[in-house]
């Protein structure tokens, strides 16, 4: 892993004990960024623009059938292999650990998406547009990306930084639980916690030392910044 | 002038001075967290403060509004039903807004009914056209010859309208629903002798038993339940609560549980009372509970004999050891909790499953206990059998009683038509609309009279069943009114104006006096001596958060109330010619079907199929194996009711012998986004009666499927036979 630069590490929590799946993160991210209205022959072609999924399995068989629910976004990995195949490096770590995308340096090769082994990165094969007057729900703090370009989960970096330029106005840090990207804002089971793994006392970093603790595809030695907790633990009948 | 006072009168501030013709008084937006005169920031969002009122459940949200445009939704922290949380549909209330096919301004029909050929018309001369309607009545002293039908409401808008009809002499409001919880109101009231809805403290339980009650998609308030959940799961230090699940059909909120029962449908009642009797015969039951509540265990176990254990499992369909291991298992462990919802309500024999169910909470001692079930703090009031009422209207509009409909909601999309409703209001000669979209009522309209957005628009919320302490949450403008539309509520006024005479009985000149009227009269004494300071206040918090827990009088046993004893379930289709029992739920992503115009919602996947902009029918792999049906085929269901097509969704999650259809889509207008989009079910379904009620049997129809063909159309966001790859997640 790379050095610290930054007093930050963003990072992420999903407990999916408490996950329902009820699908307000999806809604509250599309809505918070600008992401592009897809309809149904965009979708049939897989060209979902989604910046976070729910992945849905089921297991087993009638009667003995189960289901969980996986929400997926940008892992951040802090080895990300999206990163070094980028010809002309839009997509790049910050110091805070965020793995960020310039979209108006992207020219579109898509190697990036091909080298992401969770499947995060959404290409806008076709121009986006909100017929009037629903263009005025864009929000003005995110770009509107055109045709062309990748894009992805920013753990909405625009509120990141409006949270630490106040904080740094105040001349302090930002404070556990004052930032929080729109689907830890509105999951209702409160199953996502969001904040800075580089403070051990943070929620979020207390969290990712539970014993019910693990991450996607592990084994590829990613280090991605999002951890899942498992279902189970504790007193149960 | 300055910049920043022009935007301020130009933008968000001016939003009470445009707000409609009847409105006065430069009405400042209080803002949530800047105080108000600091006015605009080009460049800086504000927040403002109101409520949802998509769902009954009455959430707080705050209106992220930047240069005069609201830009996103968010939950209220303040708000005790939801805080700061919100469901999919609460975010996508945005795009209610800025729909591109609002209704822009008033319309008259121009074509035959239903061709949707209409022409816009100004308010002055709409609002006369509806007048010299209403005149003609009163001169024939025919008032009664007047329908209002609204979706159930409350707050001041009930005592408007209640006002306005009684006033104009007519007895005839339906307020229906077709998700709301009468069937609740009235088991509760049966068993209980209170009124009110129930509040059931998911947080604290440490033992969750859902008959059918899909607390996380649509039960009574999703966000409050589902935030409970979380908590129940993992918000306590040593206990994670165990939930199971009872239902034929695996829904989204039996997803998350720890067990599923899939038990015959119909058969959930009975499967409550086999409980009963094994933990009154193994004496798990408290003793305290039942003395409290005048009952004998030796006298409930004569009168459930019949349920014995072999026999309610070969009803339900499910083995023996594991309803007794259920039926333990909620006894022993404290506290547990029972929650009864639609699936098994709309069974023919539902009204008393509902009963045997909340005799469960009482066997086990949680009335009125922390993670047990209290009443709720809000809607005392509401109907209790809007369905019965909804036949009568409608058999009276057959009759040619009606001259005048007024309609605000989708009724022809949302109420069965084995009810007669749609083919009755045809004989209606004037029917107006107060939908903001065309949607399948507006069609069949002769007069639009477009409602606003709920962010243009004043109102008060009391949220359902989602808290013991009093809320009442308010709703402001947050935006200047984009188009020529006026609140739905003004246009009453200002008709009760043009009618003359009576007058006297609206001493308010807007809706939003009226409301600040009925604001006053609710906070006490103490506040009304300054209350316009009390009423910025309220509006920047968002409404009147009371906390009063505990003072409410708690559940006990209606004296003289019968012991349930729910019948034997009876099925619309006999079981030959329709062999499968067919179950319609509402989606998480559109509820009645008012979700369904919104982009954000039909692009949503939905959570247990994946499925976009569409509709389909769950069948279970082996069902559809043996039919030969395969992921996406063409299906026909024809239920004695009516038939339709629809793509097939193979679904490990449900009883072979069921099929599920969710609700909602289906709309034959409801603009751009909904339009033409797969079905609606509800044609599918047939009435029931149990004898004394008839019902919709929702939930009790039976239906055959023939394929069709291979081409379906179905879009899926995920793997169409869902991921496999469960070991990435360790389940
Ligand atoms: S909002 Fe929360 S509970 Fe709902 S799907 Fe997302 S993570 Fe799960
Ligand atoms: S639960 Fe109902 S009231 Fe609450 S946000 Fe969702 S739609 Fe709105």
């Amino acid at each position: 892993m790379e050095k610290m630069t930054s007093p930050y590490k963003w990072g992420m929590v999903i407990d999916l004990d408490r996950c329902t799946g009820c699908g307000a993160c999806v809604v509250a991210c599309q809505a918070e960024n600008n992401v592009g209205l897809c309809d149904k022959k965009e979708i049939a072609e897989g060209r979902d623009m989604h910046w976070l999924r729910i992945e849905r399995f089921w297991v087993g068989e009638y009667p003995d059938v189960r289901v969980r629910f996986l929400p997926v976004l940008c892992q951040h990995c802090h080895d990300a292999p999206c990163e070094p195949v980028c010809p002309v490096y839009a997509s790049y770590h910050n110091p805070d650990g965020l793995n960020g995308q310039v979209y108006n340096r992207c020219v579109g090769t898509r190697y990036c998406g091909n080298n992401c082994p969770y499947a995060v990165r959404v290409f806008n094969f076709y121009p986006h547009d909100w017929p009037k007057p629903l263009d005025n729900q864009l929000s003005p703090d995110i770009t509107v990306r055109s045709r062309g370009v990748m894009e992805k989960c920013t753990f909405c970096v625009q509120r990141i930084r409006r949270a630490k330029e106040e904080a740094k106005g105040e001349g302090r840090m930002v404070r556990d639980g004052e930032v929080q990207p729109a689907c830890a804002q509105t999951c209702p089971a409160e199953a996502i916690v969001f904040g800075n793994m580089a403070d051990p006392q943070s929620r979020v970093a207390r969290l990712s030392r539970s014993p019910r603790r693990f991450r996607l595809l592990e084994h590829l030695g990613t280090h991605p910044s999002v951890y899942y907790l498992k279902g189970g633990g504790r007193e149960h009948v | 002038m300055k910049r920043r006072t022009f935007l301020q009168l130009s933008g968000m501030t001016a939003a009470g001075t445009v707000l409609s013709g009847c409105q006065s008084g430069n009405e400042k937006l209080i803002p949530y967290l800047v105080p108000p005169d600091e006015g605009v920031t080009p460049g800086k969002a504000d927040y403002y403060a109101s409520s949802c009122r998509f769902c009954p459940a009455g959430c707080g949200i705050l209106v992220r509004v930047s240069e005069g445009r609201a830009k996103k939704i968010e939950g209220n922290p303040a708000h005790p039903v939801n805080r700061g949380k919100l469901c999919a549909m609460g975010q996508a209330v945005l795009q209610e807004l800025y729909h591109p096919d609002r209704v822009p301004q008033p319309l008259k029909r121009s074509g035959p009914r239903g061709s949707g050929a209409f022409t816009r018309i100004s308010w002055e001369e709409s609002l006369e056209l509806l007048a010299g309607q209403l005149r003609a009545l009163q001169r024939e002293k025919a008032t009664d010859r007047l329908a209002l039908v609204t979706p159930q409401l409350n707050g001041t808008l009930v005592e408007l309208t209640t006002r306005f009809m009684r006033v104009f002499g007519s007895p005839h409001h339906l307020s229906f629903d077709l998700l709301g919880p009468d069937w609740l109101r009235t088991a509760t009231r049966r068993s209980f002798g209170q009124p009110g809805l129930p509040w059931y403290d998911v947080a604290e339980t440490r033992y969750l038993l859902s008959f059918g009650a899909d607390f996380v998609e649509h039960h009574l308030s999703p966000v409050q339940y589902g935030y409970a959940f979380g908590r129940m799961r993992q918000g306590r230090d040593t206990v994670r609560g165990h939930f199971t699940y009872v239902g034929g059909r695996m829904s989204l909120t039996g997803a998350s549980a720890d067990r599923w029962m899939p038990a015959r449908p119909g058969s959930e009642g009975a499967l409550a009372l086999g409980m009963a009797r094994l933990i009154l015969a193994e004496s798990l039951s408290d003793a305290g509970s039942l003395a409290v509540n005048g009952l004998q265990t030796e006298k409930l176990l004569r009168r459930l004999e019949a349920y014995d254990l072999p026999r309610v499992a070969e009803q339900t369909g499910l083995p023996q050891r594991i309803i007794a291991e259920v039926a333990r298992e909620f006894a022993t462990t404290r506290p547990a909790l029972a929650m009864a919802g639609e699936t098994v309500a709309f069974q023919s024999n539902g009204p008393d499953a509902v009963r045997a169910v909340q005799m469960l909470n009482l066997l086990v001692g949680n009335l009125n206990r922390p993670g047990g079930v209290y009443p709720d703090g809000g809607s005392r009031v509401g109907p209790e059998n809007s369905f019965t009422e909804l036949l009568s209207l409608v058999a009276a509009m057959r009759d040619g009683r009606f001259r005048v409909a007024m309609i605000h909601g989708d009724p022809v999309h949302a109420i069965p038509p084995a009810t007669g409703f749609q083919e009755a209001l045809a004989r209606v000669p004037f029917i107006v609309s107060f939908s903001s979209l065309m949607d399948d009522t507006a069609l069949q309209a002769d007069l639009i009279l477009p409602d606003h957005a709920a962010l243009e628009s004043w109102g008060d919320v009391i949220p359902l069943a989602g808290t013991r302490d009093r809320v009442i949450g308010l709703m402001q403008p947050v935006v200047t009114p984009l188009f020529d539309t006026r609140q739905f509520p003004d246009v009453l006024m200002a008709m009760a104006d043009k009618l003359g005479g009576k007058t006297a009985a609206f001493p308010y000149q807007s809706y939003q006096e009226m409301l600040k009227g009925t604001m006053e009269k609710r906070v006490g004494r103490a506040a009304r001596r300054d209350f316009e300071t009390v009423w910025v206040e309220l509006l920047r918090q968002g409404g009147l958060f009371e906390t009063r827990q505990g003072q409410e009088k708690g559940y006990r046993r209606a004296p003289g109330s019968s012991l349930p004893n729910p019948a034997e379930p009876r099925f619309a289709g006999d079981e030959k010619r329709f062999p499968l029992h067919l179950l319609v739920y509402p989606s998480i992503a559109f509820y009645d079907g008012r979700g369904a115009p919104l982009p954000w919602l039909q692009q949503l996947p939905d959570p247990m199929t994946t499925v976009v902009w569409d509709s389909w029918v769950e069948i279970n792999p082996r069902t559809a194996a043996e039919m030969g049906i395969g992921f996406g085929d063409l299906v026909e269901v024809t239920s004695p009711q009516g038939a339709m097509r629809l793509p097939a969704v193979i679904y490990p999650g449900i009883r072979p012998d069921m099929v599920a259809i969710p609700l909602g889509q289906g709309h034959r207008g409801m603009g751009r986004y909904a339009r033409g989009r797969g079905s609606n079910p509800l044609v599918l379904l047939a009435l029931i009666t149990d004898g004394t009620e008839t019902r919709p049997a929702w939930h009790a129809t039976r239906v055959r499927l023939t394929r069709i063909s291979e081409k379906g159309e179905l879009v899926t966001a995920g793997h169409p036979q869902g991921s496999y790859r469960s070991e990435l997640i360790e389940i």
